[in-house]
């Protein structure tokens, strides 16, 4: 589901999202300047023809400069939509947030205790997070999950998956 | 004509090899199973079978290998069409319009357009292999720094294609790409740029990228609704095109393939590039571009078979000249060179009933491919009868272990993680994905080309309109950009909206 605005015409905003919006801008905006300014430390090359490494990053940042600035005076010059009726049913930012930090988690934990051990409690956890919540069959299934992916990649196609660092 | 009897030479011994063509099935069907797993390549598909086929004899070895690519190739629309998952870099394009289709339960079409796409293209390919291979050859020995330059740039105009609803978020979202694109060592001297002192950084770390910005971001969308059952239209349907909505394609599969033949024979340029020239040719041509990014079957079909349409391309300039045509090539290359052969004009000469023999085992490899496709399209489409629970860890799972499998990195981890934090909200505001992949890949190739061409020419920009293939292709870019417009402004100019179609036929027929 997008939360983003009706392209083009005159259709309002939410005040929300023209707040998402130049806040997007802004960050890009300020990648683009902090490139510019370490590009400004990119040694020239020997070749007296050539644009040196930081030209290219310099032109890219810059576009993105002025097409952010765009965006928002686009974004400050439509109308602001106060009659918006509110979604009937509003997304789980919560269960978004926790399976991102369950994500990260598991990356962590796979440097430690290797593939298998991280994923398990991962699956099962997710399974959970999605509203599956059998005590039984979550186990099972990312104990069966977590094997396939362990004997495709590993036995079947030989490609080796991380082994944690307690192991090793 | 003298290729058909060696071709009809090479049959009759692929026949009497029947290892061989059993070898060759296990290739594809390795292959589509390769290019189906998010983060396994072609590539990585040719590389991990290499070893094995130095056993072989030179025809089973290099059969497999031929087999694992093709199938490599064709894999990644699967996961592409059903899931939003590119199998491989060249289905990301595929998965524009591919995952839409699905959405509006027509999984079952595209899936099969997208079989019998690639099953055309690649053939069509094989046949210019065969009888065209010397004149084309040709082709490739005019490609310097400039024509690549000149093709990087053609190819970055299509991210006004593919920007969906809003042009200037699909503009930001490419130069986003296009900066990020410039992130590890400089093309010419080496620097390390916006790495941070990480030696992982030493290279854009494209297919982590690509798989975060489209598989972790719908994972982590799916999360937004938890819910036991799936959302998606779980029937398959139909998998094989009615006639009426395959008729609209065949045009548009003929000038994909085309076009990914040619892009093929350009050093450097792979099935990626191929598919997104494809994609934005399809829609230049399309008379209802707009329905383009809203699960249009021309779409597909054009991405497939110009994917596969650059398997014969790449193929070309390997055994002709002995120049690979992109990273899969270049593996076969060594591939032949371990089995006695060298590659180049002499091969043709020397090894004439090999190379035949080879060339009707490819023909044989895509027949198989087309059958292994169908086959399997029935039980690859239970993916979508799976809980939407179970789907979802699923996906970040396959992520996770599909991302570590291309370096053996946790750090390649990290960044595949970091691009679906950033992708999911780029989706939830409506910045378009595919500009950041295309800018991914055609960015480096734009910088490295311009500052060699540059240092070629002396620092002179004399090459952007002395060199004829350059200025046809900075034309092309330039009507590329313009035509859109022109077209914009004829339509707000009193111009009524078409009816939106899910196969467009191009404006030759």
């Amino acid at each position: 589901m997008s939360n983003a605005p009706l392209q083009g015409g005159d259709a309002g905003l939410r005040p929300r999202d023209r707040l998402a919006t130049l806040v997007i801008c802004a960050l890009v905006i300020a990648v683009a300047v902090a490139a510019i300014v370490t590009a400004q430390d990119f040694p020239a090359t020997m070749l007296a023809t050539d644009v040196g490494p930081a030209r290219f990053p310099i032109v890219y940042a810059v576009a993105l400069i002025v097409l952010c600035c765009i965006l928002a005076i686009q974004t400050l010059r439509k109308p602001i939509d106060v009659s918006g009726d509110p979604p009937a049913t509003s997304p789980s930012h919560g269960a978004v947030a926790i399976g991102m930090a369950a994500a990260v988690a598991c990356l962590v934990a796979m440097t430690h205790v290797g593939f298998a051990l991280a994923t398990l409690p991962f699956v099962a956890g997710v399974m959970w997070l999605m509203g599956q919540r059998s005590p039984i069959w979550n186990p099972v299934l990312a104990v069966v999950i977590t094997g396939l992916i362990h004997v495709t990649f590993s036995t079947a196609l030989g490609v080796p998956l991380p082994v944690g660092s307690l192991f090793e | 004509m003298h290729e058909i009897d060696l071709l009809l030479n090479g049959a009759r011994t692929l026949i009497d090899q029947p290892m061989a063509l059993l070898l060759a099935l296990i290739g594809v069907a390795l292959g589509i199973v390769i290019g189906a797993l998010p983060g396994l390549t072609a590539t990585m598909g040719v590389a991990i079978l290499l070893p094995f086929t130095f056993g072989m004899d030179p025809l089973s070895g290099l059969l497999m290998i031929s087999g694992v690519f093709f199938g490599g190739i064709y894999g990644g629309s699967i996961p592409a069409i059903l899931l939003k998952i590119p199998g491989t870099p060249a289905a990301a394009a595929t998965a524009i319009d591919g995952y839409e289709l699905t959405k509006q339960g027509k999984a079952g079409i595209a899936l099969g357009t997208a079989t019998l796409s690639s099953f055309l293209g690649g053939l069509l390919s094989v046949i210019v292999l065969i009888f065209m291979a010397r004149i084309l050859a040709g082709f490739a020995l005019e490609f310097s720094a400039s024509e690549s330059f000149a093709l990087a740039v053609f190819g970055l105009t299509i991210i006004a294609s593919i920007s969906g609803a809003s042009p200037i978020k699909g503009l930001i979202a490419g130069f986003a790409g296009l900066l990020l694109a410039t992130v590890g060592l400089d093309p010419m001297g080496g620097f390390p740029r916006f790495t941070a002192g990480y030696t992982e950084l030493f290279t854009v770390p494209f297919i982590p990228v690509m798989i975060g910005l489209f598989a972790a971001a719908e994972a982590f969308k799916s999360m937004e609704e938890p819910e036991v059952r799936g959302a998606l239209k779980t029937a398959l349907g139909r998998i094989i095109p009615p006639w009426s909505a395959f008729r609209g394609v065949i045009v548009t599969i003929l000038r994909s393939s085309g076009l990914g033949i040619l892009i093929g024979i350009i050093p450097g340029a792979g099935a990626d590039i191929a598919a997104y020239v494809a994609y934005n040719e399809t829609k230049r041509f399309s008379k209802a571009p707009q329905n383009f990014g809203k699960g249009e079957l021309s779409a597909v079909a054009a991405c497939e078979s110009g994917a596969n349409g650059c398997t014969g391309g790449a193929l070309l300039t390997m055994l002709t000249l002995g120049i690979p045509g992109d990273a899969v090539t270049a593996v076969m290359l060594g591939a032949l060179t371990l089995q006695g052969l060298q590659p180049g004009p002499l091969l043709f000469q020397d090894h004439a009933d090999l190379v035949f023999t080879l060339f009707a085992g490819m023909i044989f490899c895509y027949v198989a491919m087309l059958f292994m496709g169908f086959a399997s399209l029935r039980f690859m489409g239970r993916i979508l009868q799976m809980p939407k629970s179970v789907l979802t860890p699923v996906i970040l799972a396959l992520c996770i272990v599909g991302t570590y499998a291309i370096n053996n990195s946790m750090f390649d981890i990290g960044i595949m993680l970091a691009a679906g934090v950033v992708g999911y909200f780029m989706q939830k505001w409506d910045f378009p994905a595919s500009p950041v992949v295309l800018a991914l890949i055609m960015g480096p190739m734009a910088e490295a080309s311009l500052r060699r061409a540059l240092s070629l020419s002396n620092g002179s920009y004399d090459f952007l309109y002395t060199r004829p293939i350059t200025v046809v292709l900075l034309s092309a870019a330039a009507l590329s950009l313009l035509v859109p417009l022109l077209r914009g402004l004829r339509k707000s100019g009193g111009g009524t909206a078409e009816p939106p179609l899910n196969a467009t036929p191009g404006r030759g027929h």
